[in-house]
């Protein structure tokens, strides 16, 4: 039986993703690893995942631990296991897009830091507001 | 006798004792059976017991739990297809 180790490629058996082949990134802890697909080539996303989830299969590839998409995706190539499994391997401007989409993610998460100052202000405007509108409506009785 | 849409047998009847005292009929549409898994027979979560025409109104993602064989095998029988399919190789 194989085991499930850095570098070793199963299969996800239980949830959206299961029947497709994902790469293990950690050793088991607390029966949990770190997989990932890459995303652009089998769909399974960079995830913890339980070991009760994953079927290893015979392959394996020479990574080290939570190494990056990139580099996984490589290695995979290089043992010719993109054919061995049917994968069919994504065009350079998917693999592009994808970088970039997580880029913009990054950057979303700055804004939104931002933006809670300017709610604030916009707070502090209001009661001021507020407290102006009672002093006139003081003023009128 | 009734009007002629309700004499269809694949309707289901009841009797209901109406305030006034009188007995009258219910008339209603029959509801499907569960929906089972095709392997072991043992009925599937999260498949709603709905007529076809019906079904149609939901969304797909309503309709079935949104796995490989969702709404068709249960999660047990579908683990141990993909199982299979791995020790084979
Ligand atoms: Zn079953």
């Amino acid at each position: 039986m194989a085991t499930l180790t850095v570098g070793r490629i199963a299969m996800k058996i239980a949830g959206r993703e299961a029947g497709k082949y994902c790469t293990v990134l950690t050793a088991p802890k607390d029966n949990f690893v770190q997989v990932t697909g890459p995303k652009v080539l089998t769909g399974v996303k960079r995830r913890r995942c339980n070991i009760e989830h994953l079927e290893p299969t015979k392959y394996k590839i020479d990574i080290k631990k939570e190494d990056s998409d990139n580099v996984v995706m490589k290695a995979l190539e290089k043992e010719g296991l993109v054919k061995k499994l049917g994968l069919k391997k994504p065009s350079p401007e998917i693999v592009k897009e994808a970088e970039k989409s997580k880029k913009s993610k990054k950057t979303k998460k700055k804004d939104e830091k931002e933006e809670p100052k300017k709610k604030k202000v916009k707070k502090e405007a209001k009661k001021k507001s507020s407290k102006t509108k009672k002093k006139t409506a003081k003023k009128k009785k | 006798m009734v009007r002629r849409s309700l004499r269809s047998r694949s309707l289901k009847r009841s009797q209901k004792k109406v305030p006034g005292g009188r007995t009258v009929t219910h008339y209603r549409r029959k509801k499907p059976s569960k929906a089972k898994c095709a392997k072991c027979g043992k009925p599937l979560q999260g498949v709603p017991r709905k007529r076809p025409s019906d079904l149609k109104k939901l969304s797909k993602t309503e309709r079935r739990p949104e796995r490989p064989y969702g709404g068709n095998l249960c999660s047990e029988c579908m683990r141990e297809v993909f199982r299979k399919k791995v020790r084979e190789d």
